[in-house]
């Protein structure tokens, strides 16, 4: 391992990285008035109109920092050896705020009958953004360990630790929080890290087949859900709009309105007070009625080509524990990006799930930050071999590439 | 390369480049998809986005034009007649809105206004629209808005008042629920007081206040429309309109409707029509007739009145004069028809001569100038006709709407030539009958007769009042047509004074005045012919008055009737005798010293 010598990160990951937030932040302030606008109008609230580009500023700057912190001062070394407190840690806070909210405690926030945030005076703290986190941290390490022991794929050893921890998190998340963005989050963390940890081809499909099973289930049997459902279905047959469309339909809307190049920044219509959401959640619908196909396009590109950089400091990454993280976070990404992008042009119901640091919101832009920060750091230390299988296979990185961008041998 | 390290795998559970490989094409197949769907959405389905976005975002408000007053005169200052007042309805939204704070804010400004159950409301689920108070003046919708409360709107309403209550209705007449005027000024300068709407069209938020995004966003200003100016006198409308209702009440008449005009200028300064409607209540009226203004709009026969115009046409054809004499017989057979006077008294048989006969009104007198007209005093001929025609159609323009700024009909005059009994027809038209005019066609004939012979348009129309200054109004189609010489209108002057002598010499006529007149009582037709039983009459009765020696400075024209009741020239004669002792006073017309 130490014959691998540290190179320069992979520059494309970080600039993608710094010019989506860049990005996120000019959207937000040429919508957060108007955000703020409609808020005081039908809520009586008393925004000024730079409080919301004034809160992603302030997002922007705290994931920064994050992300500098996981990049560049906290080697990732020492962050794996705390993945099992901070498993528990996160667990712990999102149980502690759901008992909190059970008590109706004023620590507690809640939007539309859902309790997700801490609130400590006015800072709020979504616990399932750090609970994201921690299952990537410590699966890393779970995994990792259970290759060294050959444990993979046994029942008592690695099944059912595993299916504990997973089932208690999506527990928190989805019933006890009602959060179901976050609960498709984690399973794709989950899938996309057994797949990477070598977990055996029938075992995998049994166990993904299980959980969509269970899913489906949960979904038919909530009529909240299965709201959602139908109407994803009727906005994608072109049926009658209800309240229940209105949502999906004002999204493809502003999309829709974009064209080619979209209306210009400062000229979204549908981002006054039209489309719920419209600069959390919704906010490439508003991206593209203000940036066109042409924008979105870039913005998509842009994704596709972080989450294929990652890809591809994972094939190079000796460690295993260090490349199931990077595809642990990869996972993660790609979960609220397609997921995000698929609801708002109607390809999937409606889940509730922020676009990786373009949304409006703090915590899930910090610890996503943090998470792609590690990645980067990570980047630092390939080989420039393609890693086959194992840890025992050869790593001779002296004289190789200087980042993993380079080219690969054949 | 990679495969140069496959043997020292020692447990190959899986082939990691594969499985990475798994999620590369997860990638490029989830982002793919993305990609074709976004090109669908945004550019082949473009188009229709933007007319759904156009249709939701579009916020298209007419912008109502204010609409003008009316105004009388009174003193040489205008005064407001209709006026406008503006109320508000005050809609709130259930589901958003403050609760509290609008019951707080309506229970504290507006409550009499109130027209819903707050609390109902409230109640109601999926409510997203009430209206919860009418008819809120706008100082109080101020003071609620003043309040910030969200999700509350005001809408606009203009009432039309009518700060004289009844007076004049049949003459201003009403606006109905569309803001449409009806009826009278209203309706007939309903272009000139309602102005013209402006338009406001742009791109508005979810809460409908526009924005200032969108290309296309129009907005046309309101023209407000022109405050008018009637050249009616106040005063002198509610003076006549009193008496008028008085002589209604102490006889069988139901209905009177008067006029007065200067002669000189044909500037109208009242119009009466008795019984009034309240024009701000005007779907409490039964009878849509009541509507109607009587001396603009209802052709009818003057009846003797006419006398006055076949004794001018004579006169100024230079084949009668007042000395002229006939031998009244009492009565004359034209076409087989015996038309007989309605005088009938013994002492005026014989030779006597035209002003005579139009002192006692008598129909063979009026015959006879058609006969002089002719030329032939013993019979009726076609040049007769063709004369009497010529001067009630084209000179006194009888038949033919005036043009003064009201509703109008027209009326008839029989052709000369056509149809069967053309003979009779005229010899009746002398007297006013068998022909259709309106009360203001009649009165402006009249004013030529009297004024030195030139017919004069009427008007109503004074001019518009911008800020509180009346531009007069540019004259417009005036008609100004000498049609008589002033020789006959001396003469017919003088014989129309001489009419009313008893009136002098009873005291009803002041000294040093010039009051002449002339009466008329028209049967009605039943059924297809003059009803002779004489069960229904209209007595009509119009003259003039001014200082003795001077032209006449004013007409008045009194009208009044019932239905199935015999109102006689006396009853309309007496109304007039008080109108003109009461102009006289009222407008401090000088007598003769």
């Amino acid at each position: 391992m130490s014959i691998i010598r540290k190179h320069k990160s992979d520059l494309v990951i970080l600039f993608a990285t710094l010019g989506l937030m860049a990005l996120g932040l000019i959207v937000i302030y040429a919508i957060g008035p108007m955000r703020a606008n409609v808020l005081n109008n039908t809520y009586g609230t008393d925004y000024d109109s730079n409080f919301f580009f004034i809160g992603q500023l302030r997002s922007v700057g705290l994931s920064l920092l994050a992300f500098f912190a996981a990049f560049k001062w906290i080697p990732y070394k020492y962050i794996k050896k705390f993945a099992k407190p901070l498993m528990i840690a996160a667990l712990v806070l999102s149980g502690l705020l759901w008992i909190l909210s059970m008590v109706g405690s004023s620590l507690v926030k809640c939007e539309l009958g859902e309790c997700r945030w801490f609130n400590f005076g006015g800072l709020s703290f979504q616990p399932a953004e750090f609970l994201k986190l921690a299952m990537v941290i410590y699966l890393a390490d779970f995994l990792a360990r259970k290759r060294e022991e050959g444990n993979i794929g046994k029942w008592q050893e690695f099944w059912l630790p595993l299916s504990i921890v997973c089932g208690l998190s999506l527990f928190l998340v989805v019933i006890a929080q009602g959060d179901l963005g976050t609960g498709v989050a984690l399973i794709a963390i989950i899938f996309g890290m057994l797949l990477i940890a070598g977990v055996p081809a029938r075992q995998y499909l049994i166990m993904l087949a299980l959980v969509l099973a269970v899913a489906v289930g949960s979904v038919a049997t909530s009529s909240h859900r299965m709201e959602r459902v139908d109407a994803w279905l009727t906005t994608l047959t072109g049926g009658e709009s209800t309240d229940s469309t209105y949502h999906v339909e004002n999204a493809m809307l502003a999309i829709g309105t974009g064209g080619m190049f979209g209306v210009g920044v400062g000229n979204s219509v549908q981002a006054t007070g039209y489309l719920p959401e419209s600069i959390n959640d919704s906010v490439f619908a508003i991206m593209g009625e203000t940036f066109g196909f042409v924008g979105l396009f870039l913005i998509i590109a842009i994704f596709g080509v972080i989450l294929l950089r990652m890809l591809k400091v994972a094939e190079h990454t000796a460690e295993s524990n260090d490349r199931l993280l990077v595809v642990g976070v990869f996972s993660w990404t790609l979960a609220q990006v397609v997921v995000n992008i698929m609801a708002m042009t109607s390809l999937v119901p409606v889940t509730g799930i922020t676009l990786p640091l373009l949304s409006y919101g703090g915590t899930s832009m910090v610890f996503i930050a943090f998470a792609i920060g590690e990645v980067c750091q990570l980047s630092c230390y390939t080989s420039r071999e393609v890693n086959t299988n194992e840890d025992i296979s050869s790593r001779r990185g002296i004289g190789g590439s200087r980042h993993s961008g380079s080219r690969r041998s054949s | 390369m990679r495969t140069n390290y496959q043997h020292l795998v020692a447990n190959p559970v899986a082939s990691m480049p594969r499985r990475i490989k798994i999620l590369k094409n997860v990638v490029l197949i989830a982002l793919t998809i993305i990609a074709v769907r976004l090109f669908f959405i945004q550019i082949i389905e473009h188009d229709a986005w933007v007319a759904k976005a156009d249709e939701q975002h579009t916020l298209l408000e007419t912008i109502v034009a204010k609409r003008g007053e009316i105004y009388m005169m009174d003193q040489g200052e205008p005064v407001a007649v209709a006026l406008n007042h503006t109320t508000y309805q005050i809609i709130i939204d259930p589901a958003v809105t403050d609760k509290d704070g609008i019951k707080h804010a309506l229970e504290t400004y507006a409550k009499d206004y109130i027209t819903a159950n707050l609390d109902e409301v409230y109640n109601s689920e999926g409510l997203r629209y009430s209206i919860v108070a009418k008819n809120v003046p706008r100082d109080t919708a101020n003071k609620i808005a003043e309040e910030n409360l969200s999700a509350v709107w005001f809408q606009k309403n203009n009432q039309r008042v009518y700060p004289e209550g009844e007076m004049a209705s049949g003459l201003l007449g009403f606006v109905n629920a569309d803001g449409l005027g009806q009826y009278g000024v209203e309706g007939s300068l309903n272009n000139l007081l309602s102005g013209k709407d402006g338009l406001l069209k742009a791109t508005a938020d979810v809460n409908k206040v526009a924005l200032s995004i969108g290309n296309d966003n129009v907005r046309i200003p309101a023209e407000d429309g022109k405050n008018v100016v009637l050249s009616v006198d106040r005063g002198l409308e509610k003076g006549i309109e009193d008496l008028a209702m008085d002589a209604i009440n102490s006889t069988r008449a139901t209905n009177a409707a008067a006029l007065i005009m200067d002669p000189n200028t044909g500037e109208v300064i009242a119009m009466a029509n008795l019984p009034n409607y309240d024009p701000a209540n005007y779907g409490a009226v039964k009878d849509a007739s009541a509507y109607i203004n009587n001396v603009t709009e209802v052709p009818y026969e003057p009846a003797s009145i006419c006398k006055s115009f076949a004794f001018s046409a004579a006169i100024n054809e230079g084949v009668m004069t007042a000395e002229t004499t006939y031998f009244n017989q009492g009565y004359e057979i034209v076409d087989g028809w015996k038309i007989q006077n309605a005088e009938q008294r013994s002492s005026i048989y014989g030779t006597i001569d035209m002003r005579t006969a139009l002192y006692w009104s008598l129909n063979t007198g009026s015959i006879y100038a058609l006969k002089l007209l002719g030329g032939n005093p013993s019979a009726i001929t076609q040049q007769g006709r063709e004369k009497l025609y010529d001067y009630y159609y084209n000179k006194f323009r009888l038949g033919q709407a005036t043009n003064i700024e009201l509703i109008e009909a027209e009326g008839y005059i029989p052709d000369p030539n056509e149809g069967w009994g053309r003979d009779s027809v005229y010899a009746n038209m002398t007297f006013g009958q068998n022909l259709g005019i309106t009360m203001i066609q009649t009165a402006t004939a009249f004013s030529a007769v009297i004024n030195g012979g030139t017919y004069r348009t009427p008007t109503i129309v004074k001019g518009t009042l911008e800020n509180s200054e009346i531009i007069e109004k540019e004259p417009e189609n005036i008609i100004e047509d000498k049609i008589l010489s002033d020789d006959t209108s001396a003469a017919m002057r003088e014989m129309l004074i001489h009419n009313r002598n008893y009136k002098v010499r009873g005291g009803i006529d002041k000294p040093g005045y010039a009051i002449g007149g002339k009466s008329g009582t028209a049967q009605v037709v039943r059924d297809g012919a003059y009803d002779d039983t004489y069960a229904e009459l209209v007595g009509s009765y119009i003259g003039f008055i001014g200082p003795e020696g001077e032209l006449p400075k004013y007409v008045i024209m009194v009208k009044m009737w019932g239905e199935g009741q015999s109102i006689d020239s006396g009853e309309a004669m007496n109304l007039f005798d008080k109108i003109s002792n009461y102009t006289i006073n009222y407008l401090k017309i000088k007598p003769k010293v």
